[in-house]
């Protein structure tokens, strides 16, 4: 009988670990609470630094993965522990029984409106980077479209780095998403000025630095370093921004037609609760705590748990990938082992 | 020296080798917090003071460290102890209680 | 009517004596110099209250309620008043009753001050009279009912959850021999007068003490030994009473007549502040009603270790705990005696020295004035304005990080078609309060005046503020002649009561949050519950109005650090959630964003669940 392995969530993290699992011969399960595969990245436009189109992405890791067992809709009731194994309940009534689990349930995006600073929600100006995902996708947005746009700000570090937000950690993909989302609306908006507010640049993924220079140089984008701390209303339906030109010294203040908050990665609490039931540890970032930040951080300090992408912490694309693939290669290791 | 406004020095560089900072590491043990300082910007946003006497917890704390206390006086004099910049410190420092330590601390007429 | 000892003395009044002339000249001493410490002018007001009729009602008035009957107690926790008004009032009858014997038989022995007290050694009385039965029946009611307060008092020492308080102070160790001298007095005083019963006479408890006595103690001798321990206990109870918490009795004889003279603390550690801290009979009410002792840690910083702390001197620990309060007033509201536990600490804040001073000469308000003297005709064509009113709104510093409470009143406003100009919307000065609690008045009233320039500056019939901090201190400290000082949950719900909002009640249960500042800081509990009732239903917390629990984020506290205030926002957020509402209503931008950060259900402003229960009227 082929080994079961059963996968927690179908990001793109369980889609590819399935993938890696039935290359190898053995018949994974994944387990997804919404109705479709993907995650957040299915809910992305275009990824950095090559522009890769999200949904490609996504619907190879669906093609490849599709022999695998996939239950939509579906949540995980409880877990039991037993002799060498886990017998996973699940929501729809289905039990298995599984030597193995991965969990690959990723992280949540800070909700922005718990930054009541930014008026997210409050001012009509105001949107998440996930929101401007959606408009590139759907064109569809009544705080977009329609609209005479000239300046656009990005605020970068919105729920990260922050600990009144009670999010200490640096989420790792925003400055890059802030600057391709920048290069986009520049280029959907070709008169427009922007500007991005951080608080320190961190580009330090393959060609990312090459990115920043080419939003500078090319599309002529203003970076500012200061976080923008207060945002207002005028009467002409526009927003000012107060931050401090930290380089220069002074308060600064702008007003713009769209203010784009880059909503950080957050701990998933869909994770936290899944982990709670075989008492997996947590970090204190809240993220999955692996067994060893360096040279474990797929394997959990239990027998048989795996993790892959970001349940253990902020990820880019490739890395998460790259995690799956580790993680599966650490599973398929324990089991020869066994027959062995 | 003070000709014009301007200030006539031999050299606008800060020299670190010089600088007292003794004053700024007792105000350390009593605040570990000020040390913990990103420099964001935030706070100097928000100051409602700012727009009077230029003040900035970010800078007030720079100036500190580098010597230039004179300066950070001068921006702490509109200081309204309104708590804003304690609102929006994403590193969580508790910039009233520091600032209340600066001036019980630092005195102008001390030259030491 | 028959004297025993024709000297009216006997050697062991000796201690009794001791004891009541030391208490008393310390009393005195204490209370001449707590009314020297007072400023002139306030001792000028007290001693001008003390011959007004009216203020010398009020204080008779609360001497037998607070002191005697601690009506307030009862209010609280009846065990607990009856176990307190049963020892004083029993007390206070029997000393009086004493008197009136000693009047009525032997008025020569009136200034024979222990007389009264040992009456039942020196003077046998018939009691077959109605009168000296009467008196018998009197005397034994009120030791039985004092016995019973004992005996509550012995079981609230063993077991204190029985009274329903779930923490009391540490006794110290003057405090517990006060303790077991008071509660020796008295069943003493019962032996005593139990031995004596047969010679003296007694009545239904006395008497048959006597009986069960003589059946196995029939030696006489056994009498003088029990007076001399009764007059013992009452001398070691007299003499600890100055070192003890059982000072609160004195002095908040004093206390009373000062506080209704009106005079207000001003010097940490003199005058009333002084006297509260004498009158505080660590009875640790404030204890379970300190937000901050969600925190176990924190039990010690309450208001009750303060004045014991002040008691002792102890200089570095005051500082700590005056520093640490978040300043919401709830152990004032609760306590029994007076103890204005946030004022005194605001006083200590204000006697700590500054080398930096600011200053706001530099600022001038007349470009602030400029900036904020247009008002914004709103006049809505639907609305009908009956008096032409100018409404300047000084939104304050938090609600400038709250846009959601600033979009939503200005929204209203437009609503009710009020002319409206915002005060601060390029920036501002502070209102001064987050100044002054850190204690320093002077900088405080510097900002008030700037502020008072520019509001009177506007040509505005009406300040309206959404902040419960700026409100405090525009109502007590601002002198706006003219110009009607309103908070937003006050404003609105006069423009509802007039007709100029109409609003649709949604089906949500809101539960309500009293912000310190605007309950127990300024009396307002009634408006918002009535705006909330009229938006949607109203749900009260477990806590509420006057016992609300502080959110955690106050300014008020100087030294409480971000990630500690995080245990007494979540146990505030808990005593909300108990009726399970869709959404916590607040109105204070504070507390909502203190709330928001924790919350997993929305939290809201009063004027946002307004502004969203008219905006449906309009479809």
């Amino acid at each position: 009988m082929k080994e079961i392995v059963v996968i927690i969530g179908g990001g793109i993290a369980g889609l590819e670990a399935a993938t890696q699992l039935l290359k190898l011969g053995y018949s994974p399960i994944i387990i997804e609470k919404n109705d479709r595969l993907g995650g957040h990245v299915a809910r992305w436009n275009r990824l950095f630094p090559d522009m890769t189109p999200a949904k490609d992405i996504v619907d190879d890791l669906i093609a490849s993965s599709k022999d695998a067992n996939i239950f939509l809709n579906t949540e995980i009731s409880f877990v039991n522990r037993l002799k060498d194994s886990y017998n996973v309940m699940l929501s729809n009534g289905i039990s298995i029984n599984s030597r193995f689990i991965l969990y690959t349930t990723g992280f949540r995006l800070f909700e922005a409106q718990k930054k009541e600073e930014y008026g997210y929600g409050v001012y009509n100006q105001v949107l998440t980077n996930a929101d401007l995902e959606n408009w590139f996708n759907t064109d569809k947005d009544k705080r977009i479209s329609g609209k005479d746009i000239r300046k656009i700000g990005f605020v970068h570090c919105v729920g990260s780095r922050d600990e009144k937000a009670r999010n200490s950690q640096c989420s790792k993909v925003c400055c890059i998403t802030a600057i391709k989302q920048a290069i986009e609306m520049k280029e959907k908006f070709p008169e427009s000025e922007v500007f991005c507010f951080y608080m320190d640049l961190r580009l330090f993924g393959k060609k990312f630095e090459d990115f920043y220079t080419k939003a500078q140089r090319d599309h002529g984008i203003h970076f500012i370093r200061g976080r923008v701390s207060e945002v207002s209303e005028n009467i002409n339906g526009q927003v000012i921004v107060k931050a401090e030109d930290t380089l220069a010294g002074k308060p600064l203040k702008v007003t713009l037609d769209l203010l784009v908050l880059m909503s950080g990665m957050v701990c998933n609490p869909d994770s936290t609760k899944a982990a709670s039931m075989l008492h997996l540890p947590i970090d204190s970032d809240g993220f999955l705590q692996s067994s060893d930040n360096v040279f474990h951080i797929t394997s959990s300090p239990r027998k048989g748990i795996y993790y892959a992408g970001a349940c253990t912490g902020p990820k880019t694309v490739p890395e998460t990938l790259a995690e799956a693939r580790s993680a599966v290669l650490d599973i398929h290791s324990e089991i020869t082992a066994g027959k062995k | 020296m003070s000709i014009f406004g301007f200030r006539i020095s031999p050299s606008s560089a800060m020299n670190l080798d010089t600088i007292d900072r003794s004053r700024f590491e007792e105000l350390c043990r009593i605040e570990p917090d000020a040390a913990r300082c990103m420099s964001c910007g935030a706070c100097s946003a928000t100051c409602p003071a700012s727009e009077f006497s230029g003040m900035s917890v970010r800078k007030v704390l720079l100036c500190l460290q580098r010597g230039k206390e004179e300066e950070a006086f001068r921006m702490m004099n509109n200081c309204m102890l309104c708590g804003k910049c304690t609102m929006v410190c994403p590193r969580g420092i508790n910039t009233r209680h520091l600032i209340l330590s600066i001036c019980r601390i630092y005195d102008k007429e001390d030259k030491r | 009517m028959r004297e025993i000892y024709l000297s009216g003395y006997s050697n062991f009044i000796i201690p009794f004596m001791i004891g009541m002339i030391f208490v008393l000249s310390w009393c005195a001493i204490g209370a001449v110099r707590i009314i020297l410490q007072l400023p002139a002018d306030d001792r000028k007001k007290f001693f001008l209250s003390l011959i007004n009729p009216r203020i010398m009602l009020k204080n008779i008035r609360d001497w037998f309620c607070d002191c005697l009957f601690h009506v307030k107690l009862w209010k609280r926790n009846k065990l607990l008043g009856y176990m307190h008004s049963s020892i004083a009032f029993g007390w206070f009858m029997i000393i009086v009753i004493g008197h009136i014997e000693v009047f009525l038989y032997t008025p020569e022995r009136m200034h024979q001050v222990w007389y009264p007290i040992f009456f039942r050694y020196f003077v046998a009385v018939t009691e077959n009279t109605m009168k000296g039965s009467f008196f018998f029946f009197l005397m034994d009611f009120f030791l039985l009912v004092i016995l019973s307060g004992i005996v509550l008092a012995i079981v609230k020492r063993i077991r204190s959850r029985f009274f329903g308080m779930r923490r009391t102070t540490r006794a110290s160790i003057t405090d517990l021999i006060g303790l077991y001298s008071l509660w020796s007095i008295f069943p003493l005083r019962l032996l005593a007068e139990g031995f004596t019963a047969d010679i003296s006479g007694g009545s239904f408890l006395t008497k048959s003490l006597n009986t069960v006595l003589h059946s196995f103690l029939s030696d006489q001798m056994n009498m003088l030994p029990t007076w001399w321990a009764y007059s013992i206990a009452l001398c070691i109870f007299m003499c600890i009473l100055p070192f003890s918490r059982y000072m609160h009795i004195p002095a908040e004889i004093l206390l009373i007549p000062l506080r209704n003279a009106g005079i207000k603390v001003r010097h940490a550690r003199k005058g009333i502040a002084k006297l509260q801290v004498y009158s505080c009979p660590g009875c640790g009410v404030c204890i379970d009603a300190c937000p901050m002792s969600a925190v176990k840690a924190n039990i010690k910083d309450t208001t009750v270790y303060l004045n014991r702390q002040i008691k002792r001197y102890n200089e570095r620990r005051i500082e700590e705990i005056s520093d640490k309060c978040l300043l919401c007033g709830k152990c004032t509201a609760v306590c029994p005696v007076g103890v204005e536990g946030d004022k005194m600490r605001i006083a200590q804040r204000s006697l700590r020295k500054y080398n930096l001073a600011p200053s706001y000469a530099n600022i001038d308000e007349n470009i602030l004035i400029s900036r904020c003297n247009k008002f914004v005709n709103t006049s809505n064509t639907n609305v009908t304005s009956s008096k032409n009113q100018k409404v300047i709104y000084f939104s304050g510093c938090m609600t400038a990080l709250t846009p959601a409470i600033s979009k939503a009143t200005t929204s209203l406003l437009q609503k009710s078609g009020i002319s409206y100009e915002i005060m601060d919307k390029d920036g501002g000065i502070c209102c001064g309060r987050p100044m002054m609690t850190a204690g320093r008045i002077e900088q405080a009233e510097e900002m008030i005046a700037k502020n008072t320039a520019i509001i009177k500056a506007s040509g505005a019939d009406t300040l309206l503020l959404s902040c419960p901090i700026c409100y405090k201190i525009f109502k007590e400290r601002y002198d706006l002649e003219g110009i009607e000082i309103l908070h937003h949950t006050e404003f609105f719900d006069r423009l509802i009561n007039e007709g100029r909002l109409s609003v649709n009640k949604e089906d949500k249960k809101y539960a309500y949050h009293d912000p310190c500042e605007l309950g127990r800081g300024c009396g307002i509990y009634d408006q918002p519950r009535n705006i909330v009732n009229m938006a949607g239903k109203l749900v009260e917390g477990e806590k509420n109005r006057k016992e609300s629990i502080c959110c955690g984020g106050s300014l008020g506290s100087l030294t409480l650090s971000f990630e500690k205030r995080k245990a007494l926002t979540e146990n505030a957020l808990n005593n909300l959630r108990i009726a399970s509402p869709d959404t916590i209503v607040t109105a204070c931008p504070l507390c909502r964003s203190t709330f928001n950060r924790y919350s997993d259900i929305p939290v809201k402003d009063i004027a946002e669940i307004l502004d969203e229960a008219t905006m449906k009227r309009k479809r």
